[in-house]
């Protein structure tokens, strides 16, 4: 039976009639949106092998279906092609996940972004660039597929500034906020293997995450120095935004990364260093202008990290420079990092038209 | 040439209850406050009680205070509310 596409239609006069109708609408991030066409939106459909009702799930707080059309509506719109398209889906689904708590991320006035970091064989098929500008735009895939990500927030969850998105500054991470992995060139597990996924499949890890906050140490070989200037920085975002423990996750560039890895170090020794280093006195908050919630818990020790397993080390950024990052968590645990497979209906069908 | 282009929002509404009626007076109800428990929301709910009291006759007042600022309130908490014949809640910072 063929399966037809169900949102509603609208004629507009050309390509510049269209911009205006969608920003008129509130449909859009304020910048140009590719004109999602029934075609270009069954193309996605038909690359992912999803009929167009196909739920990719239910937003667990305000009990809103997501369905696989309206969802490459949005994917078209930020400049996605098909092939990008699995990728967005998948996300959603790990965004839809309790223990991420979307509507928090989203409403807060905390003012996170969704980070999407992308592992396994996609990458390369898409083209997803993980070297020069890993973080920004480095390239057409993951620009497109950040996109998306807040365009669908935007249109299907109404989180729109002043809205459901009640956030005080937000950060530029808003616009798009996608990085993959460089699996080639390290020696270190990928991430999503780390977190359970079997080696060669690809998947996405989501995150409600903060702007990044750059680091530089060029001047050091050892491990613990270099370790040592990522944990000041969690320690200082502890200080100066949230105290609580959560999944931080550092970006370590080639420069840093060949000196650890030469030492020997794997990620879990990499997080086991930064999850005792990475940790605070409650009486700091003192020296920054916290001190009216200090009270008598001074010598509470807080740790950035509640265990180990919750820092996420991605291995991505330019050949040269001794710049990483540190992604800080939207207020600590009470969001959870999600990773999910990308799935492949090997048996599936295309729907028939 | 005409573009013909898709709707990206969500067209199919979720599923959700309708608002309760509006109480006609709130003299002798008992009202529930339920605060996201941010620091700025103790003096705002503590001087609503006493306006709800002495202004506007209101029986009792209770208190419950979330868990967790930016997540729903506790199954608990929404078991209670049929107990009481109006609620305040919302953002509080």
């Amino acid at each position: 039976m063929p399966v037809q596409l169900t949102s509603k239609l609208y004629d507009v006069d050309d390509f510049a009639a269209a911009q205006e109708f969608y920003h008129a609408n509130g449909w859009t991030d304020g910048l140009p949106v590719v004109p999602p066409t029934p075609a270009a939106v069954e193309a996605c459909l038909d690359w992912a092998l999803m009929p167009p009702d196909q739920l990719i799930g239910i937003e667990p707080v305000r009990s809103q279906p997501i369905t696989a059309e309206k969802l490459a509506i949005n994917a078209v719109m930020a400049g996605c092609l098909p092939m990008h398209f699995p990728i967005v889906a998948t996300a959603w689904q790990a965004l839809m996940k309790e223990e991420f708590l979307l509507h928090g991320v989203t409403s807060s006035t905390g003012g996170a972004a969704l980070l999407v970091i992308i592992n396994g064989p996609i990458r390369l098929e898409i083209g997803a660039s993980s070297t020069f500008n890993a973080l920004a735009n480095s390239d057409r895939a993951t620009a497109a597929i950040g996109r998306a990500m807040r365009l669908a927030l935007i249109n299907l969850l109404d989180a729109r500034p002043g809205g459901i998105d009640r956030s005080t500054l937000g950060h530029p991470g808003k616009f798009s906020y996608c990085v993959a992995e460089d699996e080639e060139d390290t020696a270190w597990q990928p991430l999503s293997v780390a977190r359970g996924i079997p080696e060669g499949v690809s998947a996405v890890t989501v995150m409600g995450a903060m702007a990044p906050r750059q680091i530089m140490n060029e001047w050091t070989k050892d491990p613990r120095e270099i370790l040592e200037t990522f944990a000041a920085e969690m320690r200082a975002n502890q200080r100066h935004y949230s105290i609580y423990g959560g999944n931080y996750a550092i970006v370590i560039p080639k420069q840093l990364r060949e000196p650890i890895q030469d030492a020997g170090w794997t990620k879990r020794d990499i997080a086991e260093f930064i999850h005792e280093r990475a940790r605070i006195r409650r009486a700091e908050w003192a020296e920054v202008g916290k001190g009216a919630v200090v009270r008598d818990r001074g010598e509470t020790v807080h740790t950035a990290l509640e265990s180990p397993d919750h820092l996420l080390v991605i291995a991505a950024g330019g050949p040269a420079g001794g710049f990483g990052a540190v992604i800080a968590p939207w207020f600590g645990s009470k969001t959870k990092a999600v990773t999910a497979a990308i799935g492949a209906c090997v048996d599936c069908e295309p729907p028939k038209r | 040439m005409i573009l013909r282009v898709l709707d990206p929002t969500n067209e199919r509404k979720a599923a959700g209850g309708e608002p309760a009626p509006r109480p006609a007076s709130l003299k002798g109800k008992t009202i529930g406050f339920i605060s996201n428990g941010k620091e700025g929301t103790a003096g705002f709910f503590a001087h609503l009680d006493r306006m709800l009291r002495d202004e506007f006759g209101v029986a009792d007042v209770v208190f419950r205070r979330k868990a967790n600022y930016s997540a729903p309130a506790a199954a608990a908490i929404v078991d209670e509310i049929k107990n009481w014949q109006a609620v305040v809640t919302g953002v509080g910072d």
